[in-house]
């Protein structure tokens, strides 16, 4: 059911590339290059620095979406757009859920080492067994 | 009655049959291919859940843990080395907008070589773990870690394969529609790899350095 | 790297020997010699008829969804029977098998089947019943209907269709291998580890469940990226989303689960491969691994699995009850919304498969409200398909008696499947009989709704009616073993009998599981009703020839083309002007299929790659089996090697003149809807071949 054209290339989803790549280029790799300064400098606590390389991450990826990927509401690319922002969700629906459920786990079959057991946790735990369904 | 949504038409005078109906191909495996890719990622995803469920001093089971096997150092490097890959096959795509077949395939030969180029740091940086005694056999951290490095460099490998043959068919057939969807497709598959390294340098080596 | 496995092995067959092959065991022999029997009649009839070209032309090499369809559909109803066979030495071994002096036969302490025997049928059953029957029968219907529906030529990546179809089928012909050569998994159908691990299942059975569940599942997720692609791309003009049919709607919320959920299940199988090959560690019980790692990977597929197979079977009810009630479907808007809003529901559920592995009660507890939240979108469909029918004029034909039938089960197992959500009462009923009979019951439900529409489309895909007397038969005695096998089984759940017991302890079972058995026996005599309704249905197609629209209430886009289905579907692609399209145009006057002009046609070509890729795959998996690794490489090698030749063909497609499309659109003679007209028959989809 193709329809071949002599100049396929003037598809408009070819014309999107664009000297955006450059941009993607330097700002992943300043990007990468922070993150690796904070970790490598010890520049924060293990707490921040695990939020703020997260975030970082973050940027990174949606710079590299949006120059390289082509993600953004024109005719062509809305639904790879709205593919992406569907999956989002469940990118982080799996991996939390999951971490959320062994770190439980891990506590309660007593893996985990007592010093990783927070106090709000343990505080949460006990209200969910006060709310526990029935 | 029918739940008809238009009230104004007259349906007596309105078209029933569409002329000159066809469908844009290059955006249809656009489209599919992006799917895949996404469903490529729901895979990483599963990777990753080992990753995190097995992540933990314990799962070490008493081997290389940490600092040990995550180098930020040597991952920044194959940073450098695959971002300039995907730059390079950028600008091959910056060539194509133009219809120039010479630049397109400059570019590609570039972004392959650039790729062999990462997949020596990352085999060397594998084989040196192996060395140490970090094999995938060693403990359940280890494999998770392991899979998702083999994993992330299989797609080198099968991106470096897809380059050659797209260097074939532009050399050989030009830029029909199927070479051009191709090219972008390819363009989705390359340039996805460089956002799934953001996630493995900063959760596998960065995160991995600093527990 | 390769883990060492003890026993014997060669270079040129693996693990392969001849003792592998089960010539001592009777049940096995008997199945083989049937198998045999049946392969050698389809042969000699297919060579009787002259038919091995038409096969191979207009079938095994056909990229036409419709056809594709019907292959999927075909693979469903063997695998459905082969596990009813299946289910039908489970009933009885458990019946036979009951307190200390119950007698044994066949090696067997108690019954006639040992445990590592009762163990794999078990296993056998599930993992049939799931990925090949209920996923190649939906996915089969989905595959002929959307592409209609919406009025497209074919789907959007036909060749990609036939290589979803050949996975399939290959993972669906390595189960079957497994029954003669070697022996399949015992540890149920979702794999039980650590016993799936290799030190404590080193046979070959675990190897074969794997890859064919892969295969199948690859297979699942390509077909998914398609019909996706398809119904975003392929629409007709004019055909808007608030005017999608509602199977098409339930399609696409159906396959965006497969689209996310079966990647995550090739990660699972593929760690525990790695585990079993590499000798990795991530879900063994030492050295850092986690089991419990495997079940929740696993069931992150595993429940919205459950939805990819429900939400077309929901669909088809949903296309089915407004024709025969004559008026359209109530709350559309709500349908939709529900279709999507299980869809989106489906992904935070998953623990509620394992409430016992003790995680924190916050996270039972966030489980369990999940669990109960799916019933408010199944509860807005429930009753949008009440108030369709309320007031509606109401016709039991067959396709309206399996879909109402099948809400009564929905009822059933939807209730009992909100008493499972409570955590607190999961712990009682936690692997007990009861948690199978609330599944039998969901899972019986798409059995229902895939009877009644097969039994509504089959006109449109075959150009002639299904009988209705043994039809109707079929329907009230399968009704009676669905009611006389569940019934039982509920109770003995309540009674506090365990799954997957090879022998019964408690002499005060046996009773109720004697009932089981007359249910089933009861299942095995309706089948021989089906048989007569589709021999007597075969034999009267001239009689039972339909038009258009072979309901004549019929809304869609599908029943405004010929039946049967031309292979180019519609001679020219209908503009749309309502949501449903066939209900305004017969309301509007304006329901005549002959367009005023006629346009060439695209058209892809057939191919016979898909098949061979299936092949190779099927090579592929049963070189790992048995660890025959010049097989496996060889084959991977040519799987690589026939994608990189597929995409230097540039002939792929072909054009249909406009002129021969008029020719061959003016010899198809369409029944005048409402009488039944006796004479020639086109009978069956290929009304036409390519390049006729």
């Amino acid at each position: 059911m193709t329809h071949t054209t002599d100049n396929a290339w003037q598809h408009p989803e070819v014309q999107l590339a664009s000297g955006g790549y450059v941009v993607a280029y330097v700002a992943g790799l300043v990007l990468m290059g922070l993150s690796l300064w904070i970790v490598r400098g010890h520049v924060l606590a293990p707490m921040e620095t695990g939020i703020a390389i997260s975030a970082l991450a973050g940027l990174a990826a949606l710079i590299q979406c949006v120059l390289l990927l082509h993600l953004n509401i024109s005719e062509t690319q809305i639904w790879h757009t709205v593919a992406l922002i569907l999956f989002i969700p469940l990118f982080i629906l799996a991996i939390g859920l999951s971490s959320w459920m062994f770190h439980g786990l891990y506590r309660r079959t007593m893996l985990m080492p007592a010093a990783h057991v927070s106090a709000p946790a343990t505080g949460a735990q006990a209200a969910g067994a006060m709310k526990a369904p029935g | 009655m029918s739940t008809a949504t238009n009230g104004t038409l007259d349906a007596k005078r309105s078209p029933m049959w569409s002329a000159g109906y066809g469908h844009d191909a290059i955006s249809t495996r656009t489209l599919g291919f992006w799917l895949y890719m996404l469903s490529d990622a729901m895979m990483f995803t599963a990777l990753f859940v080992a990753y995190t469920v097995l992540g933990h001093a314990f799962n070490a089971a008493g081997g290389p843990w940490g600092a040990t096997v995550a180098h930020p150092g040597v991952a920044f490097e194959e940073t450098v080395w695959l971002f300039s890959s995907v730059l390079a096959y950028g600008l091959a795509m910056i060539a194509l907008t133009k219809g120039h077949r010479g630049g397109v395939m400059l570019g590609i030969t570039a972004a392959l070589l650039i790729a062999l180029g990462f997949l020596s740091v990352d085999i060397h940086e594998i084989l040196h773990l192996f060395r140490m005694g970090a094999t995938p056999e060693r403990s359940g951290y280890l494999s998770a870690f392991f899979t998702l490095v083999f994993y992330h460099g299989l797609h080198v490998v099968a991106g470096i394969a897809w380059m050659l043959v797209m260097l074939i068919q532009v050399a050989f057939t030009g830029l029909t529609e199927k070479v051009v969807y191709r090219l972008l497709n390819l363009r989705l598959f390359w340039h996805f790899q460089a956002v799934m390294w953001v996630f493995m340098f900063t959760f596998l080596y960065l995160r991995g350095a600093i527990v | 790297m390769l883990v060492h496995i003890d026993g014997p092995w060669s270079p040129l067959l693996g693990r392969l020997a001849l003792s592998e092959i089960p010539y001592k065991n009777p049940i096995l022999v008997g199945t083989f010699v049937f198998a045999m029997l049946v392969g050698v009649v389809l042969v000699g009839l297919a060579t009787y008829l002259g038919a091995w070209r038409t096969l191979w032309r207009d079938w095994l090499t056909s990229v036409d969804h419709k056809k594709i369809g019907i292959m999927y559909i075909l693979i469903g109803l063997v695998m459905l029977f082969r596990g009813f066979i299946d289910a039908v030495m489970m009933r009885t071994q458990q019946a036979l098998a009951v307190g200390p002096r119950s007698s044994g036969y066949l090696h067997a302490l108690h019954g006639y089947l040992t445990p590592y025997h009762f163990g794999q049928i078990y296993t056998a059953h599930g993992t049939i019943m799931i990925l090949f029957a209920a996923t190649p029968l939906l996915v089969g219907i989905m595959n002929i209907l959307v592409p209609l529906q919406i009025g497209a030529r074919d789907m959007a990546y036909p060749y990609l269709n036939a290589v979803s179809l050949w996975l399939t089928a290959a993972g669906a012909a390595l189960v079957m291998a497994s029954l003669f050569i070697g022996n399949f998994a015992h540890a149920g159908w979702f794999g039980i580890v650590p016993v799936m691990e290799l030190p404590y299942s080193p046979g070959v059975g675990v190897d074969y469940w794997m890859w064919a569940f892969q295969l199948s599942s690859i297979g699942t997720t390509l077909g998914g990226i398609n019909l996706l692609a398809t119904i975003v791309k392929m629409r007709a003009p004019g055909m808007t989303w608030g005017r999608l049919p509602i199977f098409t709607w339930a399609s696409l919320s159906a396959n965006l689960i497969s689209l996310t959920t079966f990647p995550v299940l090739t990660v699972t199988l593929a760690l525990l491969a790695l585990d079993r090959y590499v000798g990795t560690h991530f879900y063994t019980a030492g050295l850092g691994g986690n089991l419990m790692l495997y079940n929740d990977l696993f069931w992150i597929w595993g429940h919205p699995e459950v939805y990819f197979v429900i939400l077309p079977a929901f669909g088809m009810i949903s296309e089915i009850i407004p024709t025969f009630s004559e008026k359209p479907l109530f709350g559309y808007l709500g349908m939709v919304l529900a279709s999507l809003g299980i869809a989106g529901v489906s992904w935070g559920v998953w623990l509620h498969h394992f409430f016992t592995m003790a995680a924190a009660p916050a996270v039972n507890a966030f489980f369990s409200i999940t669990t109960m939240v799916v019933g408010i979108p199944t509860g807005v469909k429930v009753f949008n398909w009440a108030f369709t029918m309320f007031r509606g004029r109401l016709r039991f034909e067959l396709p309206m008696m399996w879909a109402s039938a099948a809400l009564f089960l929905l009822l059933v197992g939807g209730l009992t499947g909100m008493m499972n959500a409570f955590a607190t009462n999961d712990y009682m009923v936690h692997n007990s009989v009861f948690v199978v009979a609330h599944f039998h019951m969901m899972l019986l439900l798409i059995v229902y709704a895939i009877f009644g529409g097969v039994n509504y489309w089959f006109p449109k895909v075959f150009g002639f009616r299904l009988e209705q007397r043994y039809g109707k038969m079929f329907f009230w005695l399968f009704t009676a073993g669905t009611a006389v096998v569940f019934i039982p089984m509920f109770t003995l759940g309540f009674m506090g009998m365990t799954r997957r017991l090879d022998y019964v302890a408690f002499p005060q079972w046996g009773p109720l599981l004697d009932i089981e058995v007359a249910g089933i026996a009861i299942y095995a005599l309706s089948v021989v009703f089906l048989l007569a309704q589709l021999y007597v249905s075969f034999r009267d197609r001239a009689q039972n020839r339909a038009g258009l629209d072979a309901w004549e209430t019929s809304r869609n886009l599908e029943w405004m083309t010929h039946s049967p289905v031309p292979f180019y579907n519609f001679a020219v692609t209908p503009e749309i002007h309502a949501r449903d399209e066939r209900a305004w145009r017969v309301e509007h006057g304006v329901d005549t299929v002959r367009p005023e002009r006629y346009e060439d046609i695209h058209m892809p070509r057939n191919t016979a790659l898909p098949l061979g890729l299936g092949l190779l795959s099927f090579g592929l998996a049963f070189g790992l089996v048995w660890r025959i690794w010049w097989l496996a490489s060889v084959c991977a090698a040519m799987i690589v090697v026939l994608i990189v030749i597929r995409s230097f063909d540039n002939d792929t497609d072909y054009t249909i003149p406009a002129q021969d499309v008029e020719r061959m659109e003016r010899d198809i003679r369409d029944v005048p809807s409402g009488r039944p007209v006796t004479g020639d028959v086109a009978g069956g989809v290929p009304a036409f071949r390519e390049g006729v």
